[in-house]
């Protein structure tokens, strides 16, 4: 086994990678950034200004495979032999091969469904008699944030969450197209129709035309601010959850865990004997070449290899306002502004966490009441009320604002987004006085980087707010622009001669 | 920062606070005259804060040449002053064929009489400009190193604050709602946050500028049309890959080139309108690609971080209106850039600034009559391009 596996993996896949031209062993099927992490290497890359960085929290892991650079390591695939070194965020390949590049492909569904896990889920299950549909998941699989659990979940009984994600995607019948591995780059009004663009996990430019688009989008993990916070070894909860159960992975030996909801990730940590500290306050990790300690706001050292941020989620409002929805702040996030069917205007619903934070079981709920309001504007006999009767028991969590220890940080240490843009960058620009973000974005780069904000803005936000005294819901929040997902440009180079020109 | 306080008067009121409007406020505050710019939203933030960064004067006509040319020493030296950027990095045309050729070589030569130093090179030294340029298709590329680029924001930020410095008054978050007339003469404007007495206006709102002009009650035909055009920039690579402006009419129009921050920006011709939409669309992001990365190849791997939208304030010869309405005393017209406003400004805000304060200019404003429209009297069309 692997310094940091947990689990026997099976020999038979057994391949020999090099990093920086030492060989390791890897399992085929495994993602580059979890081979590597599994041999205990941390520090993948380095920013344009010089910081490094690792896999697991925001930023972009751009290395050289086999001679080529900027290869996304978070999703290439180990193959034996395999010549991994690390580039700088800037380094890209000036000669290219030109490949044949595949045809657009072109589908026609009733409903669209954007998100997999629980929430879209249940809408294919509620509309897939009736109705087509295809379903769109980033990840390589099903499920979304209930597929990194390890315990039983409220609602779905005493099973494995895998076991209930396989369960109910098992019941998909041939109405329903599944996109794993896939992006959508937005959501498009064509009048007739919406036009909903994917790539898939081989480059494919997919145009999916769809009379009902669902954004089961989801929440992203909250960026806990300290300084170094993104260092080699900082793991986001959902990317130490993926490594553990998902991949069998530890994040490290002892691990501290901070942020507002600690117990969302040490349950997981006792099942897996991974030992941990709960450290309520941090102030600063440091390290070599990655974590070696964490010091909290009083000073008090904790030797760690990793550390855990579980600071809750909060609704990804990106594909939402790109949409086209509006928001409104509430229970200490922004929320997509939905009429009383779930829409954000006609034809475009939302579900799950992306409405709010709340049990798995909830959203899944929520999937199917989406499902509902469509079946009935197709003409079918569906009943959401009942569905939001059960939706009614479950009141969605509120997440803390933290206050900011704005003047008790090294700003330039704190990392607000993962494009080089420190805290005290922000902070020194709304202190002189600019408090509108669409400034701010232009003059730090806030949002503007791979991310397009989903991590940063909030925390931009925040900043705003404490040093201005404007409440969040009065800040003007920057709108989405496609593509929703970074994407190459020779995907959507492809085809376009037949109408250029 | 700029003064959240309306002014209860103001011998000059310019309405617009994009780069236009900041430029001629910065001229003539710096004359010494009382001038107040009234901003719907923040200073800079319409199509200036959309805008590419393009500062050519590889232009096809006399005036637009001349103007640019002053244009470049006033970016030159305001940029040295006020100590931002500007480099001048060059345009580089690239051309495929005989008669882009032929159509090139006409404009060098009016661009030489002026003393813009444009040369008609090989595709090989096109090549050692960008190293990253495909110049299979590529027969010859007009070359002009004193072109540039800045960036717009921080151009414009520049400009109004030593416009402020001067003492001119830059008021945001102030929308204006009316103009107050009698007999003809103008004698103030009502605003979002009250009403500003003056004589004298500038309407500097570009894609707006149909709407003042009919708030004005102005009769005379300017036709100002907002046009939705697009653009695209990409993740930040290695500085220096991509130094000028690179213009490629064949493949859609498009323009490219590296921003200060790494990555890779520009747009195509791909136009829609008129409109004041500005969401960007899935047709453009599938055409931006297909054409730049028949430019530079090594762009096919590089991510699409983002696309947005802005306006092109078009007029029919893509040339701005420029000057004095006679009808409303004192009322000035400063709109309708088309695309290329950015760079003119500089010079438009001493061509207005001299007709304010002189009633003439040395620049060859009469090019840009906005009279000329309703006498039939286009120009040829002015090159719309980054």
């Amino acid at each position: 086994m692997r310094p940091l596996d947990l689990t026997e993996k099976e020999h038979s896949r057994k391949v020999t990678i090099y990093f920086e031209g030492k060989p390791y062993e890897a399992y085929e099927g495994e993602k580059i950034t979890v081979a590597l992490l599994a041999n205990g290497i941390y520090w993948l890359t380095t920013s344009t200004e010089g910081r490094k960085r690792g896999a697991f929290t925001f930023g972009p892991v751009p290395m050289v495979v086999n001679g080529i650079k900027n290869i996304n390591a978070r999703k290439t695939k180990v193959r034996d032999g395999m010549r991994l070194e690390r580039q700088g965020y800037g380094d890209f390949q000036e000669t290219v091969e030109i490949d044949e590049g595949k045809p657009v492909g072109r589908l026609v569904v009733d409903v669209a469904v954007i998100g997999g896990g629980p929430a879209g889920i249940g809408t294919v299950l509620e509309v897939q008699e009736h109705l087509t549909v295809a379903i769109i998941e980033e990840k390589g699989w099903l499920g979304g944030d209930l597929w990194l659990k390890g315990l039983p979940q409220e609602g779905f009984g005493e099973k494995k969450p895998q076991e209930v994600v396989n369960e109910l995607v098992g019941k998909f019948n041939e109405n329903v197209r599944v996109f794993k591995g896939t992006i959508a780059l937005g959501v498009f009004d064509k009048g007739e129709y919406f036009l909903v663009p994917i790539v898939t996990g081989q480059n494919q430019l997919i145009e999916i035309m769809a009379k009902r688009v669902v954004l089961a989008v989801g929440a992203v993990d909250n960026i806990l601010l300290f300084e170094n916070n993104d260092y080699p070894g900082v793991f986001r909860r959902s990317d130490a959850l993926e490594v553990i159960n998902v991949w069998g992975i530890a994040p490290g030996r002892k691990v501290a865990v901070v942020g507002a909801f600690p117990e969302e990730i040490t349950a997981e940590l006792e099942r897996w004997g991974i030992d941990y500290v709960v450290v309520p306050n941090p102030k600063r990790v440091e390290g070599r070449e990655k974590v070696e300690r964490l010091i909290d706001m009083n000073g008090h050292s904790y030797e760690v290899d990793a550390v855990i941020v579980a600071d809750g989620r909060r609704p990804d409002i990106n594909p939402i306002t790109q949409a086209g929805g509006k928001l409104k702040f509430k229970r200490g996030y922004y929320v997509p502004v939905l009429d009383s069917q779930h829409r954000i205007r006609d034809g475009i619903y939302v579900a799950g966490s992306a409405v709010s934070i709340k049990p798995h079981y909830a959203n899944y709920l929520e999937g199917r009441l989406v499902g509902a309001y469509i079946l009935r504007e197709f003409g079918f006999e569906a009943e959401p009320c009942t569905y939001e009767e059960r939706l009614k028991d479950y009141e969605p969590v509120a997440v803390p604002v933290h206050k900011l220890p704005l003047d008790e940080f090294n700003g330039d240490d704190v990392q607000i987004c993962g494009c080089d843009v420190s805290l005290g960058k922000v902070d020194n620009v709304v202190k002189s006085g600019i408090t509108d973000l669409q400034i701010i974005k232009r003059l730090t780069h806030l949002a503007m980087g791979f991310c397009q904000g989903r991590f940063c803005l909030f925390n931009g936000a925040v900043v705003v707010s404490q040093r201005t005294g404007t409440p969040m819901d009065r800040l003007d929040i920057p709108v989405a622009r496609p593509p929703l997902k970074n994407i190459r440009m020779k995907v959507t180079a492809e085809g376009v001669e037949e109408y250029a020109e | 920062m700029p003064s959240k306080e309306l002014p209860g008067r103001s011998d000059i009121v310019i309405i617009g606070g994009g780069i236009v409007g900041v430029t001629l406020a910065h001229e003539l505050a710096k004359r010494g005259e009382e001038v107040t710019v009234i901003e719907k939203r923040f200073i800079g933030s319409g199509s200036t804060f959309r805008c590419g960064t393009g500062i050519r004067q590889q232009f096809n006509d006399e005036a637009n040449v001349q103007v640019m040319k002053r244009s470049v020493e006033l970016w030159k030296k305001y940029s040295e002053e006020y100590s931002f950027s500007f480099e001048q990095t060059g345009y580089l045309f690239l051309l495929y064929d005989d008669d882009e050729v032929e159509e090139f070589k006409q404009n060098i030569a009016i661009q030489n009489r002026f003393g813009v130093p444009t040369r008609l090179i090989t595709p090989e030294e096109a090549k050692e400009i960008v190293p990253l340029l495909d110049i299979s298709e590529v027969i010859a590329a007009s070359w002009n190193p004193t072109d540039g680029k800045a960036d717009p924001f921080y151009a414009t930020a520049a400009f109004a604050l030593n416009a402020e410095h001067f003492g001119a008054k830059l008021v945001e978050y102030t929308e204006v709602k009316d103009f107050i007339v009698e007999n003809g003469e103008i004698k103030g404007l009502k605003t979002s946050r009250g009403t500003i007495k003056t004589g004298t206006v500038i309407n500097a709102t570009n894609a707006w500028a149909k709407l003042i002009n009919a708030m004005a009650g102005i009769s005379v035909k300017i036709p100002i049309e907002p046009y939705k055009h697009q653009a695209v920039i990409t993740q930040p690579i290695k500085k220096g890959a991509i130094r000028p402006m690179v213009i490629s009419f064949k493949y859609g129009h498009a323009y490219l080139t590296q921003t200060a921050h790494g990555g890779v920006v520009g747009g195509v011709g791909y136009e829609l309108g008129p409109t004041y939409d500005l969401n960007p669309t899935y047709e453009f992001l599938r055409e931006v690609s297909y054409y730049f990365t028949k430019i530079i190849p090594a762009l096919r791997e590089l991510l699409i971080l983002r696309t947005w939208a802005g306006y092109y304030a078009k007029t029919p010869d893509s040339n701005p209106a420029i000057g004095k309405i006679e009808e409303l005393s004192d009322y000035y017209i400063a709109a309708g850039f088309s695309g290329h406003g950015f760079m003119m400004a500089p010079a438009v805000a001493e061509m207005v600034a001299d007709l304010v304060t002189k009633g003439r200019t040395s620049l060859p404003v009469e090019w840009y009559d906005p009279y000329r429209f309703e006498r039939g009297e286009l120009r040829g069309e002015a090159l719309q391009m980054g």
